[in-house]
């Protein structure tokens, strides 16, 4: 049941990393919840600051779940898998 | 040999204070003006505080008289007003010009009425607040109280745009159109750039701190600077004094980044190489520099990387300071008043401080001028810089009279060193693009296009031209604006590297402003979106085609209603036959707009079955090139401009100085059928020659001017005309453009 969940999230998560960041012609589903969101790593999703800030407002406005500034965003930001465990332990929190 | 540029006026009005001499009696003594907003509630806002002009002085009888008026406006009028009293300099003698830069023009007026449609979206008996809007309106008001001016410009490339009226200003007088320019910005306070700054995590929740090593960002200001800038020889003929000189400039863009700078500072450095070299200067001559230092980590640590770049070991002599901790980022007025702080620090050889600046960052290597101004044994000439969103970047040299080298060598804005008096400064068109309900349409397309009509109503597709992952950031402005630029570049096989690029909106992105207010007002500051706000700034679409095509000459938009096309066009060819760059791409982009459509239109005087006509999305780009570098490369010359003419106000008699048709083979190219044309045109030899109207064929919008410059040149270049004359009318101004073949 914890596993469906947090699936879902993952998948929510995906779908507005695609929608907020105008990944056209993305299929959210194709982005592996360990692969690094941000900076120039090879295989990587190449995000940067500017989707970051972006990134950070819808997931306050739409998943309810404030991501803090800077140095600790960067760890959330790491990979889908981290903000959804980030989004996990606020919600239980 | 070039004529040495004197300044002899200054204007100002800050945070610090109204007027020039209580701006500098604070910069000096290290006041600072940052503190809580209290134009409008901000108590929402993550940060709050700002440097905000207190006691604006209104002219007489304006307030609250008209509503064309902005408070940018006043600022701007005040500022202008100074400078000109400075400078004992009478507008009706003599040709004097006028650029007015600026960013936000009058939207803390619009945010007023968006927050009334807001709570009642059928109201529409106030809508007379958005005559304020345009970022032509500040220069129509200074025209009308201040003018009338030989030539009116308004210009924007975010944060840089006072620093690029002043290089305007420069390139009119030595083509020597002009005997002297006011040349400025302004830029008011408002929700929008403070929502906007705070979503993009710009803002420092103290007073902002350039250059120490606890920096955390900016802080916004507001205000206006402006300069009278003439001809040395013209200027010493009526008796006026320089209060310093304006020795070299240089204008670029990084084409990197929509908001944040390439961090090694390569372009910035080059140019300012290459602006100490226009004025026949090395480092060792550069006694000072007052820097953007916007206090945001990234830009400062960009700027003491160029500055290291650029003056080598002299970097340990040259004193820096920012004047943004002591009066906040004013944005588009900022590169204005720091040039006017920076003519000031040469003039009466005292440097101003960084206010905030108590433990300097280590990091950037520089020598600071820490709290307080002091007096100092000499400034033969200062360095001020100015870089805006989309890395549109501008250096500026002002030096002591007669310290700037004059061996009748310049170096030109490619950073080629050639002679300055140019034989042949010839421009020509040697490309054109249309993108719109017509589809995607280069030269030999476009001769045939107002003959043709087309669906206006189906939606125009630019994704389908563009690579989706680099264009994700881009807006529909921008994205038709790549398309067209993008087609233009290719098919005349430049590249973008020492290319530049103007082009105009009417009203720029006002339905993205809108919906971004709107945001606000139903969820607060907080839910302004950080990726949407680059895109509001009326230079956005000019900083996106430039990054998506790789363009790296100037770049700029301009504004001039529904002739910003022309306006853009017309600036472009003064800038190649001014020399500031070789070639550069110009037009005009108008996505289509409900807020054109259902509210400035009526406002702006526009016939009604205008106002209400459908509108297309419609780009058009054009290649303005010098005609000697034209023909090295072997490019196909389309037609050569022969004459600009430009005015303002409705004067019937504005075309007599048109040279005639040298052939019976002529055109004359409108935007739109009128009885505006119709007048003009009776008096003059053009009247009898073919007229055409690019309306029918692509529907209502404010780029159909773009699109008459484009088909003119195209049909000339296909042989089918020989001569063409382009007639771009507006509320209260005009451009009349000779093309010709051969």
């Amino acid at each position: 049941m914890e596993a469906r969940d947090s699936g879902r999230l993952r998948s929510e998560i995906k779908a507005l990393i695609v929608s907020e960041l105008n990944l056209k012609g993305r299929d959210p589903e194709t982005i592996e919840d360990d692969v690094p969101l941000f900076g120039a790593e090879a295989g990587g999703l190449g995000l940067d600051s500017l989707d970051a800030l972006q990134l950070a407002m819808a997931i306050e406005e739409k998943l309810g779940v404030h991501i803090p500034d800077a140095e600790e965003a960067r760890s959330i930001f790491r990979s889908v898998r981290a903000i959804a465990a980030h989004v996990a332990k606020v919600r239980s929190g | 040999m070039s004529a040495p540029l004197w300044i002899t006026g200054l204007g100002l009005v800050t945070p610090l204070g109204i007027g020039v001499e209580r701006t500098w009696a604070a910069l000096v003594r290290g006041d600072r003006a940052i503190g809580p907003v209290g134009l409008f509630d901000a108590s929402a806002q993550r940060v709050g505080i700002a440097g905000e002009v207190a006691g604006i002085p209104w002219p007489s009888g304006l307030r609250g008289q008209s509503p064309a008026w902005s408070r940018a406006s006043v600022m701007a009028d005040a500022a202008a007003l100074e400078a000109l009293q400075m400078a004992r300099l009478d507008v009706g003698r003599g040709r004097v010009g006028l650029v007015v830069g600026g960013t936000t023009g009058g939207m803390l007026e619009t945010e007023q009425l968006l927050a009334r449609l807001h709570a009642e979206p059928t109201r529409r008996d106030a809508l007379a607040a958005m005559l304020s809007h345009p970022l032509t309106a500040t220069g129509d008001c200074l025209e009308e109280h201040l003018g009338p001016f030989a030539r009116v410009r308004t210009l924007s490339s975010a944060c840089s745009s006072g620093a690029n009226a002043i290089v305007v200003a420069a390139s009119w007088l030595l083509a020597g159109e002009l005997d002297a320019v006011v040349a400025g910005g302004s830029d008011g306070l408002c929700r929008l750039t403070l929502s906007g700054f705070n979503a993009l995590s710009a803002l420092d929740p103290t007073p902002c701190r350039p250059f120490d090593r606890r920096r955390r960002g900016t802080s916004l200001g507001e205000g206006a600077g402006f300069l009278v800038i003439e001809r040395a020889d013209r200027a010493a003929a009526r008796g006026a004094e320089p209060i310093g000189e304006l020795a070299g400039w240089a204008v670029g863009s990084e084409a990197h980044h929509i908001t944040m700078p390439a961090a090694d500072g390569i372009v910035v450095a080059s140019l300012i190489g290459r602006a100490v070299a226009r004025a026949g200067l090395t480092a060792g001559d550069i006694d000072y520099v007052n820097a953007h230092g916007t206090g945001t980590p990234l830009n400062d640590a960009m700027e003491a990387a160029a500055l290291a770049r650029a003056l080598g070991a002299e970097r340990a002599r040259v004193p820096v300071s920012s004047s943004k901790g002591q009066i906040g980022h004013t944005l588009g007025a900022a590169g204005a008043i720091e040039a006017a702080i920076t003519t000031l620090v040469v003039a009466r050889r005292t440097l101003v401080p960084t206010g905030g600046l108590d433990e300097p960052d280590p990091a950037l290597g520089l020598v600071h001028v820490p709290h307080v101004g002091r007096g100092v044994p000499r400034v033969r000439a200062a360095l001020s810089n100015a870089f805006g969103f989309g890395g549109m970047d501008t250096v500026l040299v002002i030096a002591q009279p007669g310290v700037a080298a004059r061996d009748g060598k310049s170096v030109s804005a490619t950073g080629v060193a050639h002679a300055v008096s140019r034989r042949d400064r010839s421009v020509a068109v040697t490309g054109v693009t249309v993108f719109g309900p017509c589809g995607l349409m280069g030269a030999r397309e476009c001769a045939s296009l107002p003959g043709q009509g087309y669906a206006t109503d189906s939606p125009v597709d630019p994704d389908a031209h563009l690579d989706a992952a680099r264009a994700r950031r881009l807006d529909r402005a921008g994205r038709l604006g790549a398309v067209a630029v993008g087609h233009l570049l290719a098919e005349s096989g430049v590249t973008g590297a020492d290319t530049g690029l103007l082009l105009g909106s009417a009203f720029a992105s006002v339905d993205a402003s809108a919906a971004f207010m709107h945001r606000i007002f139903e969820k607060g500051p907080r839910a302004a979106a950080p990726a949407e706000f680059p895109n509001l700034v009326p230079s956005a679409a000019v900083g996106h085609v430039s990054i998506y095509t790789g363009l790296q000459g100037p770049a700029f938009a301009t504004a001039d209603l529904e002739a910003s096309g022309e306006s853009a066009f017309v600036q472009a060819v003064q800038l190649v036959r001014a020399d500031e760059a070789a070639r550069i791409v110009a037009g005009a982009v108008e996505p289509r707009s409900g807020m054109v459509q259902g509210v400035l239109s009526a406002i702006f005087e526009r016939a009604p079955s205008r106002a209400s006509a459908v509108r297309s999305d419609l780009a058009a780009a054009i290649l303005v090139e010098a005609l000697d570098e034209a023909r090295e490369r072997g490019a196909r010359i389309l037609a050569r401009v022969e004459q600009t003419l430009e005015w303002r106000g409705d004067r019937g008699d504005v075309l007599a100085p048109l040279r005639a048709p040298r052939s019976a083979r002529a055109d004359v190219l409108l935007a739109r059928p009128g009885d505006g044309p119709d007048r003009l045109l009776a008096s003059t030899p053009w009247r009898a020659a073919n007229r055409i109207s690019c309306a029918p064929a692509l529907g209502e919008s404010d780029a159909l001017g773009a699109v008459a410059i484009a088909v003119a040149s195209a049909r000339i270049g296909a042989g089918i005309a020989q001569d063409a004359l382009v007639l771009g009318l507006a509320r209260g101004r005009g451009f009349a453009i000779v093309l010709s073949g051969g």
